[in-house]
């Protein structure tokens, strides 16, 4: 009985869920993920890749190859500005900025995302304030999420703060629709699906 | 699952019982893993007329046939059916053996329980239950089934092949070596397609051109092979060994026979338009010649017909034609074009209110040209040209009276058909409303004078002072002269109808003009106010102000854009200080014998609806009256004929307007050998519509002299619109130049306002043309052709041919790389397409061979970006196959000329063929980059020093996992093949199918890649899918092969299910021969019924439908059969 | 047929200036548009945290609104990129995926909601261009943005994913509106490329780095000022060119205003009318002569 050594460079068969890639196309916008011919169009064309730890047509490979952990702690998916130039440049019609938002919803379901990074912290702060109230409100919502991510981060954003406040732009005023609660009655009124 | 259907067992009628012999196939598992075989053999033993039923894993093998055979011979079965895959598989075969076995191959039924059961159902029980059900039809069908015979046809031996690329040239000559006839017919007027424009050929590197150009030559002197090129199918019919094929050969304006390939003709063609050959590098004349190798070595011109300048002009003077030889700087030539159906051009240029410039295609552009003003340059620069004399002399004397516009041209077109015309005129000066009604300002008189004198230098005789009615009667001249042309115009004023109208000072505005035209200016008052809005209002004002008025106003009741008159003329009228008053009608006119005229009362307007001349009708503003002082009127609300002066109209019917009635077509009267034209029979008209009338009137004389039909084929003397359409898409914008006029200084005399272009302006104006017509019909080609082989008389005739076989080698079309913008192609100028660059490449390529940018320098490096347009949902699927080879092909040689470093970005290489792998080893040995990664985008957005100026391309390495960004000075687009822009029509026109990707349909991928589901048809090359060059050759000898063992076996047997028509039974409406497609049905006059040709049926059974009485039947598909076969499957 | 119109949540704080100018410009063109009664957050990107039913079901709220409203077929103008792509997608999944759509329809008619409605989402370059038409905007132009150079620029989401009303790659529409005004525009290749709005507050390297790159090749490409057509964008372009100058120099200051500003400029509108005074960068002193030029 030999124990799995783990290597940055091997890959074991035993990691993969050769389930997941199937899991991934039956999302909202996988329908064409498995004829990914690996061109590199979406990393091509995409604003943001140079930032990301594996470029989207990596991502796309790691799902196909069921490597699940991996994908779903990458980076890349939060990265995605979801500018939408892979999915109309994608020569297989694969729906690349889904295929990412679908990661992304995975990853949270998971709890499987990295830690302190703000764009996960920021989706459900958003998601909570629209919620209770029916609108965001932008400054309550960024004051928020620095105190979440890094409380220390607000202090560079005083200046920004300050002209936004100058010129009428920034407000901590709670914006609702009428009947603030009207929202959240719809959504609790919407039958659970079935993943 | 099966519904049982409440049916009569049909009775079998044959000759003795039937004896069915079942044979269930495995198909190795394809069906067995699904059907349970054994309870279908069970089944099957179970029905009726059954006597056999047996299992095989491969009935379609050996062992498989002989147990039918064995069977059949032992007289255990007389009837077959099998179970297995598709007829369109196997049902060939088990025809055979029960041949063999001696036994009729008809009596047999094939049960598909492969394609329609096992393939298609997913639970084993269902697809059992099927296949019973299959079987169950066969057999009951095959019980009533007939002992049928084949008919033979013989097969003509002639041979269509269509498209003349390398795969018809390789299909013809094999072919015709082996003494067959070929018909090679090619839409092109070169054969060669598209390998002819290629430089190299991947992997041996050999030149396209010397493997290419002798299997050309070889055609053209092949013995047994008829070229025709610039030919399209027009229609085919009949069926396989006997089509009847009809072919369009379009009109090459050169006769093939004459046509030595001389090439003078390009040298003083003036029409330049983009090479295709060269892919739009270089330019060609419209006369031209692909490329100097071309076979056959013929030109051809590019002509689409008349232009719409021309069409739209009444006299279709060929405007084109000298516009485009003044853009050439070719003056002379240019003015024999005009004079060819013009005598009064220096007039036209710059009276004529130009019907041509109102359909010129540049409006859609920016601005229409400006015809009129090209034609004033050329007649301004040859002062003193002469109209030619005419080539024959006739000895009738014809009298015209009136010289004005209508006249002269009349006595013009007379003159130069050898008649004498004697001009009488009324007034002591020639030249009508030209000289009376238009002031020198606009046309001086010396221009009327002038062309008035070459004229008569023709040899026309005009009689001033020489009124008609009076003393010289209509009589008189009917005795003196052959004929008699009345062009008398309309010089009579209409009168206002408003109060006041008969005070003094009050003037019509012809006779105004009239009154200065003769005698010269005259002071007519300080303050003048004009009623109208056409060309004779503002020459009346302006001329008012030449008189010394000091205040002159225009008085119109519609608005500006309602206005008649030439917008320019407007423009010119209101800087000369005239006062427009728009939506002004005038009341009544104040003032006093003694006094004269005092002021013009008039009324605001509005316009309200659209009155009869579609022009919104001006309505009286109530209580708007005011008045404009002033002390003279001058209205020019038009004229009419003064007909009434002549003694009783001269017997000739006139219309409730005045004006003489006349056939619209030959502008005769009722009177016989009189004929009139111009604005006596229109009313006031402009300059070019009475020439109109003068030349036709001509025309009609001449006939009548000679004693033709007058009327008849004239339709195109009128105008008319082209039906072709003109891209104007590549047109630049460039505004018409201005036609310089003389200072407002110096407008107080009559000099001629408008100057005319220069030289220069001239050439800039003629350039704007868009050749709509292409040729623009000079016919100087045919001035240079020493073997006169031009003819412009030449029209599209119809070819009609018989053959026994037609191999369709139709190419394919590139992609439209502009439909990847991201790819920046016809937006960054140095990015080509791989045909272009192989034409630069080409040695005798728009370069020489010279890899160069748009600014002349040589690329030092270069991106070439395979799958353009394949590999693509958003454009194409499929992979072109020839792109991985052709791009390291041109990267080779781009590298070999301009030793430039070379970047290749693919997704997958693909070099599977015989040399190819060794050939990619090869270039990358040469030092070509190979990235792997689709190319994202090309831009010119430069992210380092290193990067501006270039065309960077994107995209991510995908073996390394960064994004590459490659600054180059040239992008190659490695564009795919696609089918035929007209593939649709064609397969129609063949009856053929095309599957996916649009490409041409073979009948089996594996076993049947040359041929079509239409027997005698064969397709060969890239029109069947996309393919190299190799392989493309392949097809077409095995496409020859095919139709050469059809047409070697001298015969088909037709499919022997064709329809009978009971002569017993048939009423003889001759419904059936109406509706056959294939015109098999003909009509027994001597026993009145319909009678089918069994040679030309080919069963489709529509007479059967079509019949009232339900008689014909076809052979097999009886109602009886198909029942029977229902019946089997509800069971 | 009066337009409905959907401000949604930034249009409302950090884009106010959008909302006036949009406003305004309508309403001089003599289509003024009415706020959508009662409107809700479009839900953005929350289909990425919680269930997509819900999420679509959020934006879809609004749809049924406007159906409500309007009584039938209606146009709801949409001026936040991201709002307009979020309710176009949602009416994609609704038609789309059967079970999504079913389960939305029936969670608004549990709340007396309407399942079914005919509502177009449209953008006001769409609008602008192809209902009143460049020649209409061109007549009613008073102060021509003569000599004046313009970047168009359209971020990511009016224009892609989905069939629009424009080339996902090299879009027009505000460009034609920049030559009807007067303006010159700027050919550059970057007009559609995302400029990282929803990573700015969140990961500074990308969101400092991409409007960088956009103002520098618009600057270089001869931009005297970039017209944007989404609140995020615009805020991002202009509002941390103070921190972009910090990082990369000042190759990239350049003045970002709503398309829309400089439209109701060119019709000769007041500025404070159309929120100039709430940019942070000034506009160029040739577009405020324009403006000066009438007050």
């Amino acid at each position: 009985m030999t124990d799995t050594i783990s290597h940055p460079r091997i890959r074991y068969q035993e990691k993969a869920d050769p389930e997941f890639a199937n899991e991934i196309a039956a999302m909202v916008g996988g329908d064409e993920l498995l004829s990914c011919i690996q061109c590199g169009t979406c990393s091509g064309v995409c604003p943001v890749s140079p930032y990301m730890d594996y470029t989207p047509r990596q991502v796309i490979a790691l799902t196909k190859a069921g490597l699940k952990e991996e994908v779903l702690s990458c980076k890349t998916i939060w990265l995605c500005a979801s500018c939408y130039a892979c999915t109309t440049a994608c020569p297989k019609q694969i729906k690349v900025t889904d295929v990412m938002y679908a990661l992304k919803r995975k990853a949270i379901q998971a709890g499987h995302y990295p830690k302190r990074f703000p764009i996960p912290v920021l989706a459900n702060e958003f998601y909570r304030a629209v919620e209770s109230s029916g609108r965001s409100s932008e400054g309550r919502l960024i004051v928020r999420l620095y105190a979440k991510t890094n409380p220390f981060g607000l202090f560079g954003k005083m200046r920004l703060g300050m002209g936004l406040l100058r010129t009428g732009r920034f407000s901590l005023k709670r914006e609702k629709t009428a009947n603030p609660s009207d929202v959240r009655d719809l959504l609790n009124s919407v039958e659970a699906g079935g993943k | 699952m099966y519904g049982r259907l409440n049916m009569p067992e049909p009775e079998p009628i044959l000759n003795g019982a039937p004896k069915i012999g079942v044979y269930v196939c495995h198909c190795g598992i394809n069906i067995a893993s699904k059907v349970d075989v054994k309870a279908v053999v069970e089944f099957a033993a179970t029905l009726p007329f059954v006597s056999v039923a047996k299992e095989y894993k491969f009935m379609c093998s050996d062992p498989g046939q002989d147990m039918i055979k064995e069977d059949i011979r032992a007289g255990k079965v007389n009837r077959v059916v099998v179970a297995s895959c598709s007829p369109l598989m196997h049902e060939v075969t088990f025809r055979r053996a029960i041949k063999d076995a001696g036994e009729n191959p008809f009596l047999f039924q094939m049960a598909n329980i492969r394609e329609h059961v096992s393939w298609v159902t997913s639970d084993g029980a269902d697809a059992t239950e099927k296949a019973k059900s299959h079987i169950s039809a066969a057999v009951r069908r095959v019980a009533l089934h007939d002992s049928l015979d084949r008919k033979r046809v013989e097969v003509r031996r002639d041979v269509l092949v269509v498209g003349a690329g390398i795969a018809g040239i390789q299909a013809a000559l094999q072919i015709a070596d082996s003494g067959k006839k070929v018909y090679l017919v090619e839409r092109e007027p070169t054969i060669g397609g598209h390998m002819a424009q290629f430089d190299k050929t991947f992997p041996t590197l050999d030149c396209a051109a010397c493997i290419l150009t002798p299997k050309m030559t070889q055609v053209r002197a092949h013995p047994n092979i008829e070229l025709l090129t610039y030919s399209e199918i027009e229609s085919v019919d009949g069926f396989v060994g006997n089509f009847d094929v009809k072919i369009r050969r379009k009109a090459r304006y050169v006769r093939e026979d004459l046509c030595t390939g001389c090439d003078e003709c390009t040298s003083v063609c003036p029409v330049h338009l983009p090479s295709e050959f060269d892919e739009g590098m270089s330019q060609r004349k419209a006369i031209y010649r692909a490329f100097p190798q071309a076979v056959p070595n013929v030109f051809t011109i590019s002509r689409k017909g008349a232009p719409p300048c021309q069409a739209g002009c009444s006299i279709h003077q060929n405007a084109q034609g000298y516009v485009t030889l003044i853009g050439q700087g070719e003056f002379k030539e240019a003015l024999d074009v005009i004079l060819r159906d013009n005598p009064l051009p220096s007039i036209c240029g710059r009276v004529c209110t130009h019907p041509c410039t109102e359909h010129c295609t540049r409006a859609k552009v920016d601005d229409p040209l400006n015809i009129p003003g090209l034609k004033r340059f050329v007649t301004d620069r040859f002062p003193d040209y002469e109209i030619p004399k005419p080539a024959k002399e006739r000895p009738e004397t014809v009298a015209v009276v009136g010289a004005g516009p209508a006249g002269l041209m009349c006595a013009h077109e007379l003159r130069q058909r050898g008649f004498k015309p004697v001009i009488y005129e009324a007034s002591s000066v020639p030249g009508g409303m030209l000289t009376l009604g238009i002031p020198a300002f606009r046309l001086p008189r010396t221009v009327i004078g002038q062309e008035i004198k070459r004229l008569e230098a023709t040899g026309i005789e005009i009689k001033l002072n020489s009124p008609i009615g009076k003393e010289t009667t209509l009589e008189d001249l009917r005795k003196r002269h052959a004929a008699v042309f009345l062009g008398i115009g309309a010089h009579q004023e209409r009168k206002l109808g408003i109060e006041g109208e008969s005070l003094p000072n009050i003037w019509g505005g012809i006779e105004f003009l009239r009154k200065v035209n003769l005698e010269g200016p005259f002071s007519i008052g300080k303050r003048v106010v004009v009623i109208g809005g056409g060309n004779s209002a503002l020459d009346a004002a302006r001329t008012a102000l030449r008189c010394g008025a000091e205040k002159v106003t225009i008085a119109y009741r519609r608005t500006r854009t309602e206005m008649p008159a030439d917008p320019e003329e407007v423009e010119d009228t209101e800087t000369e200080g005239v006062e427009l008053l728009l939506l002004t009608a005038p009341k009544a006119i104040q003032g006093s014998p003694e006094k004269g005229v005092t002021a013009l009362e008039c009324f605001k307007m509005k316009l309200g609806a659209a009155d009869a001349s579609g022009r919104a009708a001006p309505e009286i503003i109530p209580g708007s009256d005011f008045r404009i002082d002033c002390d003279a009127v001058i209205a020019t609300i038009g004229q009419i004929p003064d007909i009434a002066s002549l003694g009783d109209k001269l017997g000739l019917d006139t219309t409730r307007w005045n004006t003489f009635e006349a056939d619209q077509t030959t502008l005769e009267t009722n009177i016989p050998g009189v004929f009139v034209g111009g604005d006596c029979v229109t009313g006031p008209d402009v300059v070019v519509n009475a020439m109109y009338a003068g030349k036709k009137a001509a025309i009609s004389i001449e006939r009548y002299l000679d004693g033709k039909n007058t009327h008849a084929g004239r339709e195109s003397e009128a105008p008319f619109v082209p039906t072709y359409s003109v891209d104007t898409s590549g047109a630049v914008f460039h505004h018409k130049v201005p036609l310089p006029s003389i200072p407002l200084t110096s407008r107080k005399s009559f000099e001629e306002v408008r100057t005319g272009y220069t030289e220069a302006m001239a050439v800039e104006e003629a350039k704007r043309c868009l050749d709509c017509g292409v040729c623009c019909d000079c016919q100087l080609c045919a001035t240079v052709c020493e073997p006169k082989a031009i003819d412009y008389s030449m029209h599209d005739e119809i070819r009609k041919l018989e053959v026994g076989a037609i191999i369709l080698a139709t190419g394919f079309k590139t992609f439209d790389a502009k439909r990847i913008p991201r790819y920046g192609y016809g937006k960054y100028p140095n990015v080509y397409t791989s045909l272009e660059v192989e034409r630069m490449v080409n040695a005798s390529g728009p370069f020489n061979g010279e890899v160069r940018l748009k600014d002349g320098s040589a690329p030092k490096r270069v991106a070439i970006v395979h799958c353009v347009g394949s590999r693509d949902e958003n454009t194409n699927r499929y992979c072109s196959r020839v792109c991985c080879m052709y791009s390291m092909k041109l990267a080779h040689l781009i590298q070999e000329r301009t030793g430039a470093e070379i970047f290749n970005f693919y997704i997958d290489i693909r070099a599977a063929g015989k040399g190819y792998e060794e050939f990619y080893e090869r270039v990358q040995q040469e030092g070509v980059q190979f990235i792997r990664g689709r190319v994202a985008e090309v831009s010119d957005w430069a992210m380092s020093p290193d990067e501006e100026g270039k065309l960077v391309v994107r995209a991510e390495d995908t073996l390394l996992g960064v994004v590459r960004r490659i600054p180059v000075d040239m992008v190659v687009l490695s564009v795919g093949m696609e089918p035929q822009a007209d593939v649709e029509e064609v397969r129609r026109k063949f009856n053929i199918s095309c599957g996916t990707g649009g490409f041409f349909l073979e009948r089996h991928p594996k076993l049947g890649p040359v041929s079509t589901f239409v027997d005698g048809i064969s397709i060969a090359g890239a029109c069947q899918s996309p393919k190299d060059i190799p392989d493309t050759v392949a097809q077409a000898s095995a496409a020859a092969a095919e139709a050469m063992t059809l047409i070697d076996a001298g015969f088909v047997e037709t499919e022997p299910f064709v329809t009978w028509i009971d002569d017993q039974a048939c009423k003889g409406c001759k419904t059936c021969i109406d509706v056959c497609p294939y015109s098999a049905i003909f009509y027994d006059d001597v026993r009145h019924v319909a009678v089918v040709n069994e040679a030309l049926c080919r069963g489709c059974g529509l007479c059967a439908m079509e019949c009232p009485a339900h008689i014909p039947a076809t052979k097999q598909y009886e109602d009886r059969q198909i029942l029977a076969e229902l019946t089997g499957a509800l069971r | 047929m009066a337009y409905l119109y959907y401000p949604g949540c930034s249009l409302k704080t950090g884009g106010r200036a959008y909302e006036e100018s949009i406003l305004a410009v309508f309403k001089a063109l003599g289509e003024p548009l009415n706020e959508l009664p009662d409107w809700n957050c479009c839900g953005a990107t929350t289909y990425m945290s919680i269930d997509e039913a819900k999420a679509f079901t959020l934006a879809a709220r609004n749809l049924a609104l406007a159906g409500k409203s309007a009584g039938g077929p209606c146009d709801l103008v949409t001026p936040c990129a991201a709002c307009f792509l979020t309710l176009r997608k949602a009416q994609h999944a609704i038609d789309e995926k059967p079970d999504i759509g079913r389960r939305v329809k029936e969670g608004l008619k549990k709340v007396g909601l309407p399942g079914e409605w005919q509502v177009r989402v449209r953008h006001p370059l769409d609008v602008l261009v192809n209902d009143l038409g460049v020649d209409r905007i061109a007549k009613s132009v008073k102060k021509p943005l003569s000599g004046i150079r313009v970047a168009s620029y359209y971020g990511c989401q009016i224009v892609r994913p989905y069939e629009s009303f424009d080339d996902p790659v090299e879009p027009r529409t505000m460009d034609q509106i920049m030559e009807a005004l007067g303006a010159t525009v700027v050919d550059w290749p970057l007009r559609s490329r995302c400029c990282g709005g929803s990573l700015s507050g969140t990961t500074p390297d990308v969101g400092l780095w991409l409007p960088f790159i956009l103002l520098q090749e618009a600057k270089k490409k001869g931009a005297d000022v970039m017209a944007t057509a989404c609140p995020l964008c615009q805020f991002n372009l202009e509002c941390n060119q103070d921190q972009i100058k910090a990082r990369y120099g000042d190759a990239a200051q350049l003045p970002v205003a709503y398309f829309t500003q400089l439209m109701g400029l060119a019709l000769g509108l007041p500025a404070q009318d159309l929120g100039i005074q709430r940019l942070f960068v000034p506009l160029p002193k040739n577009v405020r002569e324009t403006e000066h030029a009438r007050a």
